[in-house]
């Protein structure tokens, strides 16, 4: 199964997203930042690529700032 | 529509100034107009006052000059040798260098001999003043003139006149005379009455004493024959004067002899006025002396001051507000700034009630990757050898998820004491909230 990598800002914006994202029926799972994502964060979100959408729009609602999508 | 702090704190300051800028303005102007009007009925009263003291004066002067006509020794002479031609000779040329209207002589029996306005003779007999004159009382008063007597001394016209109301419209017509006069005895060397000398002024269309009156007092003056204009200063829109209208005040005042102090509107102008009765030395009414000022001198005076209070009432406001905007500002400022405080500390808050739940869900996912190791390790010392591989699948996500953990417990750390200085600057925050609202320092 395909996974993608959802990154913020911070680790408190990864928090929160992760409790949104479980709120809104989104299984993540959270991880180390890989190598290849920039940001100042040192977790990132890990979602099934068909739950994306389902996931940008989550967060958009919540008003969490979403940093990029590494797929 | 949502307003900040600080635009309903510059708006409460603007209107509290503006509510009571309107209000000490109106109630300025209130003031100013009563008191002004208060100050102009004493004004007007005064100058009614001082036009009755240039009638007075002019009736003195009147009863000086027949006096001195009843004691002349060539009025006697005259009267004593009939020559009534040359008396009437003198009699002109008195009232024409004194300015009285008629001068009539008459002999001990109230007949006319000699007038100073002509040959025509008649008697005089039933008139009171004379009669009173020939007792030997001299005699100043003011008196209404009959017209049997205005025509004997040719001043009929000069008397009559139609008296028009407000709309234009003839209420009446005037014949008799408003006059000041004086009636005095001529005695012969034996102190005998043999005749009187009768003189006056005919106030009807005559202007040198309300003009007298109004170059000394300023304001406007009228003689009222009745309730009716006869004599006057008061200007009308096209610059005549106004005469022959009837005064709707004066009407009370000619009825009960009493002033009448208050506002008329004359020759188009609001005036505030005093009216005065005229009495005739039996102290019956014949007429009235109306003085009055233009109350748009007045409503100037409260424009004038109504338009300064409200000019630098303006000027006071930019002032205050000058002064007032920076503190406002400083205040909003201060408020903003504890506002931020606040929002951090409920962030802090919502991340750490946050990050304990994620902090919970993934040691129990770890947790679950732990048992599901060790089965597999179960496994591969069973014998199944294949089960290597994801093993170290197991291997390679539980070192990920210890990391997660350590920077998870890191960050809660970090938080956790981040919180506490935000509950100690929500403190502090709340301290000076309560300062702020109730002044109070604990």
């Amino acid at each position: 199964m395909a996974e993608v990598i959802l990154f913020f800002g911070s680790n408190a914006d990864t928090m929160i997203a992760t409790k949104t994202l479980k709120d809104a029926g989104v299984t993540a799972k959270m991880i180390p930042k890989p190598a290849n994502v920039a940001t100042t964060s040192n977790l990132c979100l890990s979602i099934d690529a068909g739950a994306e959408t389902q996931a940008k729009s989550a967060l958009s609602t919540a008003g969490v700032a979403l940093g990029g999508v590494v797929k | 529509m949502k307003m900040s702090l600080r635009v309903r704190l510059l708006g409460t300051i603007i209107g509290a100034i503006l509510v009571f800028f309107i209000v000490s303005v109106a109630a300025a102007r209130l003031v100013l107009q009563r008191d002004l009007i208060d100050l102009g009925k004493t004004e007007v009263t005064n100058g009614g006052s001082a036009f009755g003291g240039y009638w007075d004066s002019r009736k003195d002067q009147i009863r000086l000059l027949v006096a001195q006509d009843a004691l002349s020794d060539a009025v006697r002479k005259s009267i004593q040798t009939s020559n009534y031609a040359a008396l009437g000779d003198q009699l002109s040329n008195v009232a024409r260098t004194s300015g009285l209207s008629f001068l009539t002589v008459v002999d001990a029996n109230g007949n006319v001999i000699a007038r100073a306005n002509g040959p025509q003779r008649g008697s005089l007999k039933s008139d009171p003043l004379i009669q009173r004159a020939l007792t030997g009382e001299t005699v100043s008063t003011a008196t209404l003139l009959d017209p049997a007597f205005l025509n004997g001394e040719g001043l009929a016209p000069q008397a009559q006149s139609d008296i028009k109301d407000a709309a234009g419209k003839v209420t009446e017509h005037v014949d008799k005379g408003l006059a000041l006069v004086s009636a005095a005895p001529i005695s012969d060397q034996n102190e005998r009455t043999i005749g009187a000398v009768y003189g006056g002024i005919l106030m009807n269309h005559y202007y040198d004493l309300v003009d007298q009156a109004k170059r000394a007092l300023g304001g406007d003056s009228a003689l009222l024959d009745g309730d009716a204009i006869v004599a006057g200063t008061i200007p009308q829109p096209d610059g005549t004067r106004a005469v022959d209208v009837a005064v709707v005040p004066a009407a009370d005042v000619i009825k009960s002899g009493q002033p009448f102090t208050g506002e008329d509107v004359q020759g188009g102008t609001r005036y505030l006025v005093h009216v005065d009765p005229i009495v005739n030395d039996q102290n019956t009414v014949l007429g009235a002396r109306w003085y009055g000022i233009p109350l748009q001198q007045t409503t100037d005076i409260i424009n004038h001051t109504t338009q300064t209070l409200v000019l630098w009432g303006v000027v006071a406001m930019i002032i205050a507000l000058a002064l007032a905007i920076p503190i406002v500002q400083a205040l909003s400022k201060t408020l903003a700034s504890r506002s931020h405080q606040i929002r951090d500390a409920a962030k802090e808050l919502e991340v750490i009630i946050v990050g304990s739940e994620v902090s919970g869900d993934h040691v129990a996912a770890t947790k679950a990757v732990v048992e599901k190791s060790g089965e597999v390790i179960s496994q591969i010392a069973a014998g199944q050898t294949g089960k290597i591989a994801e093993l170290k699948t197991l291997n390679d996500e539980l070192q990920g998820d210890m990391i997660v953990i350590d920077t998870l417990s890191q960050e809660m750390s970090v938080r956790m004491k981040q919180a506490v200085d935000r509950v100690e600057e929500l403190n502090d925050v709340a301290g000076g909230l309560n300062q702020l609202v109730t002044g109070e320092t604990g």
